[in-house]
């Protein structure tokens, strides 16, 4: 589990003798920077209910331990989202020696608006002038010294996927975080602006109490952006009428003169002075569009966007099923031959072959199989494959593409990130719907994520239906899950009070992945997989092999029965393993092959020799669609209350029902 | 701070009472001695002789009781402050290329030296801009803000350059994010693609893109920029 943030900023502080924070939009190369200058041992902190982390890090440079503080990719600090919220916040808390800026050189006016509110924090800064090459290819050349010289601030051009630049840039931040510069050459915005800044800052450099010990200047400027912890810290104070006045009286002066609210006016004015401080330093020459910008606006453009789109899950979906199967096949292998007997020696030693010893078993030595069979070949695959489409910046072009649809459905396209990311596991896709605006849409996308079969699901369908019934049955229950999950999204939409809110989201030039990047990334979602699941899938698994041994389970089938039986037609032994897969879902095969062999004898480890493909196919659609497990029930409680989570899987199980019966009805109509 | 003896109030006191007057008639209604006083930041015996002053000059006359109010020539002059500042500032940036911090101090004092000829010729020679270098509008000779007609960003096509005008939005989150990312009012921004369908535009700011949905847009009051084309 991620730690406190404020308590993570605290303890960093005490163990390392400088920290520097990287600050920059998303998208910049900022992590590229992080992870060149760090090593593996990365903490991550988050602020209670806030999804978006900060990253932590120690490392040494020259005789010097510094650590890093690694800020959520953002365009402002501010309370206006939680990227925003949350880097201003670690800003504040982590009191940083230095602020490592990270520019992209190829949109300097528009990524300088966070460096000159740095600037208006008062916070020592070093500009790490990045991606110069793709500057220099796109015919942009940035002039460093002068834009060193308005900011007042270091700049070093860097080229962070190649390590270009990194210990020019470490050697002026440490230097500027030990050497504390003269004070940089103020950053002036328009008259009526710094009129207001300057009575406000005269009166609070009498306070000594100013929050964060910001200087008057960083107040006066919060105050008048509207700024709540400021606001507040205003308000609580002795004798604080007279500055209330003031700043009220000031922001209806501002309004007065230029007619709109200050918070907006000093966006608007930081935004205009970041343009002239780009276009003083920036030389550009006119240029043909690089053909790699041509070729990627080929993923917007109407008549190529979606043909391409359709091209590009096709191959996931391709190597999912061709790479993960035959990794998971290999695991399984691997690990009967090899792990299985070293595991089961010491139980067999200790507890003999008994009832204790065989329950164990099922977990240590069967639930870690299966964990790793598909967590490795089919998460791990996934979360590569993830990476790649989020570090060549397509992910957006998915969600520019998928915006109408989503629109729909009550959500926006950014919402797709999500789902796509819930083809994986469920549990962080669910954890990843923090970035929609409102519960309402929250609620949506994570019962469509629910519903997106996750790479458990996938396992069964490939491993149960392909097999038996063919790809094009496979093929088929992914459709159907996907009609379903779309038309309970227009379902939902239609139904629950509210309205969505819109897609707003950048657009990034195609950046080629850096593959230290990647991995880094896969590993490290892979490795909160592996923490999160391991526990539930030994548990489960524990408690399973337990029924089983003790001859329990088989007194839960007869219930079952008329449902089985009557509505699904599928055999209760069958519907036995639906029930006890909650616990782990693509047990259900693993486990209806087990019971199969225990009722009807060793043929029976073919699952045709018990179930007709039909069956095959009903049983796999009911495992993909019903409640996906414990862990993802948990989550749901957790992220969005009990009584949506208890909804949402009690809809999940009478949808499942429901689809079954209908399909069962429908293949032998048409079928057999 | 009371003066005894007031001294004769020179012309950027006058132009300072004008000004007040101006904004809170702006508010609605006239506009009496204490307020005048309060929003220039001078003494009520300064102000009223400032006010005695301007009505000799013809540019504001009593209108309700204890009120006073700009004649259309004292308007016309009110507006011409906001004005000539932000035409020096445009002459100071763009013109005689003077670092930007120092471009305000500058035109706070050449905005009450400029004659209403030099300020025309001032505004021909910058080929009639319509912002600050921060932005801010420079209104019209008569004092007034030209408000073009505006119809919504959702229903123009790809390859169209656009002025955003301004953005409906009940809650300022949105108003503030688009903010953040330099989506402002009076900027100009190109429509590079609109999907199909009803489906998101993607538009161009400087060298950022960013997708808007069609929600978005359609809170989005444009008007067509004049140098149209690529």
């Amino acid at each position: 589990m991620p730690m406190s943030c404020h308590g993570a900023l605290q303890e960093l502080r005490g163990d390392v003798q400088l920290s520097i924070a990287l600050a920059g939009n998303p998208n910049v190369g900022k992590s590229s920077i992080f992870n060149r200058l760090t090593g593996m041992g990365v903490i991550t902190a988050n602020y209670p209910g806030k999804t978006v982390e900060v990253q932590l890090a120690e490392t040494r440079f020259g005789d010097r331990s510094i650590g890093i503080i690694d800020l959520p990719g953002t365009y402002a600090l501010g309370g206006i989202s939680e990227d925003q919220w949350v880097a201003r916040q670690a800003l504040l808390d982590g009191k940083p020696d230095a602020v490592i800026l990270v520019l992209d050189a190829t949109n300097l006016a528009r990524n300088l608006y966070l460096g000159l509110q740095i600037l208006d924090m008062g916070l020592p800064m070093v500009v790490a002038l990045n991606v110069v090459d793709q500057a220099k290819a796109r015919g942009i050349q940035v002039d460093a010294e002068r834009l060193a010289q308005i900011l007042g601030s270091p700049v070093v051009p860097t080229v962070a996927t190649r390590g270009t630049g990194l210990d020019a840039l470490m050697a002026r931040a440490v230097d500027r975080a030990t050497h504390p510069a003269p004070l940089p050459p103020r950053l002036r915005y328009s008259v009526d602006v710094e009129g207001a800044i300057g009575k406000l800052e005269k009166r609070l450099a009498a306070r000594a109490d100013r929050p964060h010990g910001l200087s008057p200047r960083a107040v006066a400027t919060l105050l008048l952006e509207g700024d709540p912890e400021v606001g507040a810290w205003l308000a609580g104070m002795d004798e604080a009428d007279d500055l209330v006045r003031l700043r009220d009286e000031m922001l209806a002066v501002l309004r007065d003169l230029r007619g709109e609210d200050a918070a907006l006016l000093l966006s608007r004015e930081r935004h205009g002075l970041a343009g002239l401080i780009a276009v003083e330093v920036e030389r550009r020459e006119a240029r043909r569009p690089l053909v790699a910008d041509r070729l990627w606006r080929l993923t917007t453009a109407p008549l190529t966007g979606l043909p391409l789109l359709g091209l590009v899950l096709a191959g996931i979906f391709g190597f999912l099923f061709y790479v993960g199967d035959w990794l998971s096949t290999g695991f399984s292998a691997l690990w009967t031959a090899y792990a299985s007997p070293v595991i089961q020696w010491p139980f067999r030693a200790l507890l003999g072959d008994g009832m204790l010893s065989r329950t164990l078993l099922w977990g240590f030595d069967a639930g870690i199989n299966a964990a790793l069979a598909v967590g490795i070949p089919y998460v791990l695959t996934f979360y590569i494959l993830l990476a790649l489409l989020e570090d060549t910046g397509y992910l957006n072009a998915v969600a520019f593409l998928t915006d109408q649809v989503m629109h729909k459905m009550g959500l926006h396209g950014r919402a797709v990130i999500p789902l796509v990311a819930g083809a994986g596991c469920n549990v962080p896709a669910i954890m990843g719907t923090r970035v929609l605006g409102s519960m309402r849409e929250r609620v949506i996308a994570s019962t469509l994520i629910v519903l997106t079969p996750c790479s458990a699901r996938t396992a069964v369908i490939l491993g149960a239906v392909s097999l038996t019934a063919g790809w094009k049955a496979a093929l088929a229950i992914y459709a159907v899950t996907c009609a379903l999950a779309l038309l309970t999204g227009i379902g939902m939409h239609r139904l629950l009070p509210g309205r969505g809110t819109g897609l707003v989201m950048e657009m990034f030039p195609f950046r080629r992945p850096g593959a230290r990047a990647i991995l880094k990334k896969t590993w490290y979602r892979f490795y909160h997989f592996v923490v999160m699941a391991t526990p539930i899938i030994l548990g489960g698994s524990i408690i399973l092999g337990g029924l089983y041994e003790s001859g329990l389970l088989w007194s839960l089938a007869a219930p079952l029965r008329p449902i089985m039986e009557g509505w699904l037609g599928i055999p209760a032994v069958a519907g036995l393993t639906l029930i006890v897969a909650v616990l782990r879902k693509e047990l259900a095969l693993q486990l209806l092959i087990t019971l199969a062999m225990v009722q009807y004898g060793p043929q029976a480890s073919n699952l045709l020799s018990f179930m007709r493909p039909d069956q095959i196919i009903v049983y796999a659609l009911v495992n993909t669609i019903y409640i996906p497990c414990v862990a993802t029930i948990a989550i749901l409680g957790r992220e969005l209350g009990w009584k949506r989570a208890l909804l949402i899987s009690a809809f999940t199980v009478g949808l499942a029902l429901l689809v079954g019966g209908a399909a069962r009805g429908l293949i032998n109509f048409f079928g057999a | 701070m009371h003066l005894p003896h007031p001294a004769p109030p020179t012309d950027e006191v006058l132009e300072d009472c004008l000004q007040a007057i101006h904004r809170l008639e702006g508010q609605g209604g006239g506009a009496n001695l204490r307020e005048v006083a309060a929003f220039a930041r001078i003494t009520p015996a300064t102000a009223s002789e400032a006010l005695r002053d301007l009505q000799d000059r013809g540019l504001v006359r009593n209108g309700q009781p204890g009120s006073v109010t700009l004649t259309s020539e004292g308007r016309r002059q009110a507006a011409g402050v906001p004005r000539r500042h932000r035409l020096s500032e445009r002459l100071f940036a763009d013109v005689l290329g003077l670092p930007w911090d120092r471009v305000h101090d500058e035109a706070m004092r050449l905005e009450h030296a400029l004659t209403p000829e030099a300020e025309v010729r001032l505004a021909t020679l910058l080929n009639h801009p319509e912002t600050c270098p921060h932005g801010g509008p420079i209104p019209a000779p008569d004092g007034s803000l030209t408000v073009p007609p505006t119809r919504p960003l959702d229903g123009v096509p790809a390859g169209t350059r656009v002025w955003i005008q301004q953005i409906i939005e009940e809650e300022a989150t949105l108003l503030r994010y688009l903010a953040s990312l330099g989506l402002l009012p009076r900027t100009e921004l190109r429509v590079e693609e609109v999907a199909p369908f009803g489906g998101p535009l993607l538009v161009r700011v400087g060298d950022a893109r960013y997708a808007l949905g069609r929600e978005v847009a359609a809170k989005i009051l444009i008007r067509l920029s004049s140098e149209q084309g690529d």
